[in-house]
C-alpha cells in the first residue's frame, strides 16, 4: 500500500520497506480509506488544490476528485454542519480543521449537532465523522496556533476523542475513526508530523486500532506516568533521567481519552503505587484532572502517594520561547515531580 | 422599513428571468386548491387544539405558536416531491405531518410523519420518533427526509446543504427547504451555510417566516436591510419576497426557487412575510400584548391566512358561497374558535393523533443513558 502518485522517499525499491514519518501515515490511512470506502468525502479549508496546509491530503484531489475532496469556504461550523447533513444522508466524512484552534469556530455544531444527533434521535442516525486537525504547542505558534482543546470535547458526551504519539498509531487510529461511526475529534501532534527520530515501519496490510486501548512505552515499577501526544516523549525523556537516579518509570500513552483504557492505568498503578498525569492543556478541569478523579475513586488503595497532574499553567500558550517552556509541561518539571512523589 | 403587517411592500425578485410566464400556482388543480384550503385548517386545528390543551394542564413544554402563520408551511410544502427534505424549527410543529401529506393523510408509507407520531412527540411519548429525548420540534426521521433540529437557530441550514451535497453526490435531483424565522438571520451560522450553498450551487431553499418580531425584539433590531429577502444580494443569489398570507403566493415563490434548486442553479432565499399571532410562546402571551403595541397586533391580525384563500377560490369558482361559509375558524383565537369551525376530517384526524399519544407510554427511565455512541458492531 502507499501513495499513489505522491513522492515516497529517497529509497528507489518500492520493495525496500522505509521508516515513515507521522504526516506519511495519517496521509496512506487517507488514501486507503478512500480507496475502500467509496462514501468517504474528505472536507476542509486549502486541502483540495493545495493538499492541506501541512500536506496531510497532498495527491488526495487529483486521485479521488474535486467532488469527494472539496475545498470548503472558510468556515468551521460549516464544514462540520455540512458534514452531519452528509453523514445523515449516509456518507463518512474527514472534515479538516486548518489548525485544532480552529475548531471552536465550528463548537456548535460538533457540540449540540454532531455530537447529540444519535443520542437524541434514539439510534437512528448514526454520525460517521472524524474531525481532525493539527494541535499542541512547544513550536512557537502563540496563543492561536498551540492549543489542545480536547478537554472541551471529553465534557460532550457523544464524541470520541483520540490523540494519537505516533506515526503507526496515526495511521491505526484514524483508520479506526474513520470506521467507527461515531464522531470522533481527532487530535494530531503537529510537532510529531515530519520529527524524523519517530519515523516508524508501518505494516503492509490493512490495520486498525482499536479505540479505547492504551499502551506502555515503557515498563518500570517504581512510578507511572500517563499522558497523550508529545508529551509521551517528555514523559520517556524523563525516565531516562529517572532511572540514572534509581526511580525506574513507566509510561502510559493512552491514545484514546474517550473511551479510557482505565484497566491499563490502574494495573500499572497497582505495581507502581505512584501516578503522575501530564498534558499540555490548562490543569482546571483538565483531563489530566479526570484521570486523577477516577484513579482516587476506584483505585485509591493502591496509592502510596498524592497523585499529581503536570499540566500547562492555567494561561494561554505564549509566543517568545521562554514564556512558551515556562507555562508548559517540561522534563524536568516530570523529572522533580517523580522525585517528590516517591519520597513522599 | 415597515414591520407592523403582513402585507408585501414590495416584490424584490431577482429572478425575474427565470420566472415562467406561467405561475406555479396556474398549474394547480382545483383539487390542488381545495386541498390547499383543507391543510390550511389543519394547521390552524393543531395549534387551537394544542393551546386548548396546554391550557387544561395536558401538556408540558411551550407551545410556538404557528396561528395566522399557517400558508407558509402548507405553501412551502405542498409542491415537494416526496423524496425532498426538509428542515423545520420551533414554530413550524405542522411541518412534520405536512410534509407529502397531500390527498393522502393516512398513508404510512407517504415520505412525512404520522399525525399518531407528531403528536406522541407533543405529550412527550415514547412512539414519538425521538422517544422523546428531546423536546418540541427537535425530532425528524432519516427515512423520511425530515433532518432533526437542535435549539441552536439557523443551526440546521450547513446540515441541509450537506444533505444535498450527499444527495448529488448519489445522483438524486432532491431539493431542501430549510425554514427560519427573521430573528436567526442574524446568526453567523446562516450566512456561512448559505454562502456555501451558493458556492457549490446546492438547492437548498430557505424560506424565512417574517414574522416581525424575534421573541421580544422587532426585525429592525435584528436585520438592516430593507427586505430580509435582500440578504440573497451577498451571496449573489436570488431573494424573493412572498405574502406569508397567502397560501397561492407562498407557493408561487417557493415553488419558482425550489425549481430554480432543482434545476442544479443553486440555493434562494424567499422571505415570506406575516404576523406571530400570540406571544413568542405561550410563556410569553401576557408580556407579547404589552411589548407589542396594539395597535400593531390588530393590524398584523387582519389578514387571516384562511380567509385569503377562501376567497381566492370563491373567485376561481372552486368555492361556491354557501360552501365558503361552512367552517369560520378564521378571524377567531384559539380559545374562540370551536370544533365545529374546522372540516370534520381535520378534526378526526387529529382526534385519532392524540388519542394514540395519550395511550402511548412514557419512555422507560433507562433509555436517558442509551444511544450516546453507536452499540458495539
Ligand atoms: C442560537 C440561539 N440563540 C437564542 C435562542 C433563543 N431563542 C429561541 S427562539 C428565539 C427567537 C427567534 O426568532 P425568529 O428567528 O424570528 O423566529 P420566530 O420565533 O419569530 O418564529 C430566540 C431568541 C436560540 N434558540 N438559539
Ligand atoms: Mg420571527
Amino acid at each position: 500500500m502507499g501513495i499513489p502518485g505522491a513522492p515516497m522517499s529517497a529509497v528507489a525499491d518500492p520493495n525496500v520497506l522505509v521508516k515513515k514519518n507521522y504526516v506519511t501515515a495519517l496521509k496512506e490511512a487517507l488514501f486507503e480509506e478512500m480507496a475502500s470506502n467509496p462514501d468517504l468525502i474528505c472536507q476542509g479549508e486549502d486541502i483540495g488544490i493545495l493538499g492541506g496546509a501541512f500536506g496531510v491530503t497532498e495527491g488526495l484531489q487529483a486521485q479521488y476528485g474535486n467532488a469527494r475532496v472539496v475545498d470548503m469556504p472558510i468556515s468551521e461550523a460549516c464544514i462540520v454542519g455540512s458534514a452531519v447533513g452528509m453523514a445523515l444522508a449516509g456518507k463518512t466524512v474527514m472534515a479538516e480543521m486548518q489548525f485544532i484552534d480552529f475548531i471552536s469556530c465550528g463548537f456548535d455544531q460538533i457540540v449540540n449537532m454532531m455530537a447529540t444527533y444519535h443520542y437524541r434521535t434514539a439510534g437512528e442516525v448514526n454520525m460517521p465523522i472524524v474531525v481532525r486537525g493539527p494541535a499542541g504547542a512547544y513550536g512557537g505558534g502563540a496563543l492561536y496556533h498551540s492549543q489542545m482543546n480536547e478537554a472541551w470535547f471529553c465534557n460532550a458526551p457523544g464524541l470520541r476523542v483520540i490523540c494519537p504519539s505516533t506515526p503507526y498509531d496515526a495511521k491505526g487510529l484514524l483508520k479506526a475513526a474513520l470506521r467507527d461511526g461515531n464522531p470522533c475529534i481527532f487530535f494530531e501532534i503537529k510537532e510529531l508530523y515530519r520529527k524524523r527520530e519517530i519515523m516508524e515501519f508501518l505494516p503492509e496490510e490493512d490495520y486498525a486500532i482499536p479505540l479505547g486501548k492504551a499502551v506502555i512505552r515503557r515498563e518500570g515499577s517504581d512510578i507511572t506516568f500517563v499522558s497523550y501526544g508529545q508529551n509521551v516523549y517528555h514523559c520517556l525523556q524523563a525516565a531516562v533521567e529517572l532511572e540514572k537516579l534509581g526511580v525506574r518509570a513507566e509510561v502510559i500513552d493512552i491514545r484514546t481519552l474517550v473511551p479510557l483504557d482505565e484497566d491499563t492505568i490502574f494495573t500499572s498503578i497497582a505495581k507502581t503505587s505512584r501516578l503522575i498525569v501530564v498534558n499540555e492543556a490548562p490543569m482546571t478541569c483538565g483531563f489530566a484532572g479526570e484521570i486523577v478523579a477516577r484513579v482516587s475513586e476506584k483505585a485509591f488503595e493502591y496509592l502510596d502517594a498524592p497523585p499529581m497532574r503536570i499540566t500547562r499553567l492555567d494561561t494561554p500558550v505564549p509566543w517568545a520561547k521562554p514564556l512558551e517552556l515556562h507555562v508548559l509541561p517540561s522534563v524536568e518539571k516530570l523529572v522533580n515531580a517523580a522525585l517528590k512523589s516517591v519520597k513522599f | 422599513m415597515s414591520r407592523n403587517s403582513g402585507t408585501v411592500t414590495a416584490n424584490k425578485a431577482t429572478v425575474t428571468s427565470d420566472v415562467p410566464q406561467l405561475r406555479p400556482r396556474d398549474l394547480l388543480t382545483k383539487d390542488d386548491c381545495l386541498e390547499l384550503f383543507r391543510q390550511l385548517y389543519l394547521a390552524r386545528y393543531f395549534d387551537v387544539r394544542l393551546i386548548k390543551e396546554k391550557r387544561l394542564g395536558h401538556l408540558t413544554g411551550t407551545l410556538y405558536s404557528s396561528h395566522n402563520q399557517e400558508a407558509i408551511l402548507v405553501g412551502s410544502l405542498f409542491g415537494l416531491k416526496p423524496n425532498d427534505w426538509i428542515s423545520p424549527i420551533h414554530r413550524d410543529m405542522p411541518a412534520f405531518f405536512l410534509k407529502d401529506i397531500k390527498f393522502d393523510w393516512e398513508n404510512p408509507e407517504r415520505m412525512g410523519m404520522s399525525i399518531e407520531q407528531v403528536c406522541s412527540q407533543v405529550w412527550g411519548r415514547v412512539d414519538s420518533p425521538g422517544r422523546a429525548r428531546d423536546n418540541w420540534s427537535h425530532i425528524g426521521s432519516k427515512s423520511k427526509h425530515i433532518i432533526h433540529s437542535t435549539s441552536m437557530l439557523a443551526g440546521t441550514i450547513p446540515v441541509a446543504a450537506g444533505v444535498v451535497y450527499a444527495d448529488r453526490l448519489n445522483g438524486g435531483d432532491a431539493v431542501c427547504i430549510t425554514f427560519n424565522g427573521e430573528g436567526s438571520t442574524a446568526q453567523g451560522i446562516f450566512h456561512e451555510a448559505i454562502n456555501y450553498a451558493a458556492v457549490h450551487k446546492l438547492p437548498v431553499v430557505t424560506v424565512i417566516e417574517n414574522n416581525q418580531w424575534a421573541y421580544g425584539t422587532p426585525v429592525d433590531l435584528e436585520c438592516p436591510t430593507n427586505d430580509v429577502a435582500d440578504r440573497a444580494k451577498g451571496f449573489g443569489i436570488p431573494g424573493l419576497v412572498a405574502d406569508g398570507q397567502d397560501v397561492f403566493d407562498v407557493y408561487d415563490k417557493v415553488m419558482t426557487a425550489v425549481e430554480y434548486a432543482r434545476a442544479g442553479k443553486g440555493p434562494s432565499i424567499v422571505e415570506c412575510k406575516t404576523f406571530r399571532a400570540y406571544g413568542h410562546g405561550d410563556h410569553d402571551d401576557d408580556r407579547a400584548n404589552r411589548y407589542r403595541p396594539k395597535e400593531e397586533i390588530e393590524a398584523g391580525r387582519t389578514r387571516d391566512p384562511i380567509s385569503i384563500c377562501r376567497n381566492n377560490l370563491v373567485a376561481l369558482g372552486y368555492l361556491s358561497a354557501e360552501e365558503a361559509e361552512k367552517h369560520r375558524a378564521d378571524g377567531k383565537n384559539a380559545t374562540e374558535a370551536k370544533n365545529e369551525d374546522f372540516p370534520p376530517e381535520v378534526v378526526a384526524y387529529l382526534s385519532k393523533g392524540i388519542d394514540f399519544a395519550l395511550k402511548s407510554p412514557l419512555p422507560a427511565a433507562e433509555e436517558g443513558a442509551k444511544w450516546v455512541f453507536r452499540e458495539p458492531q
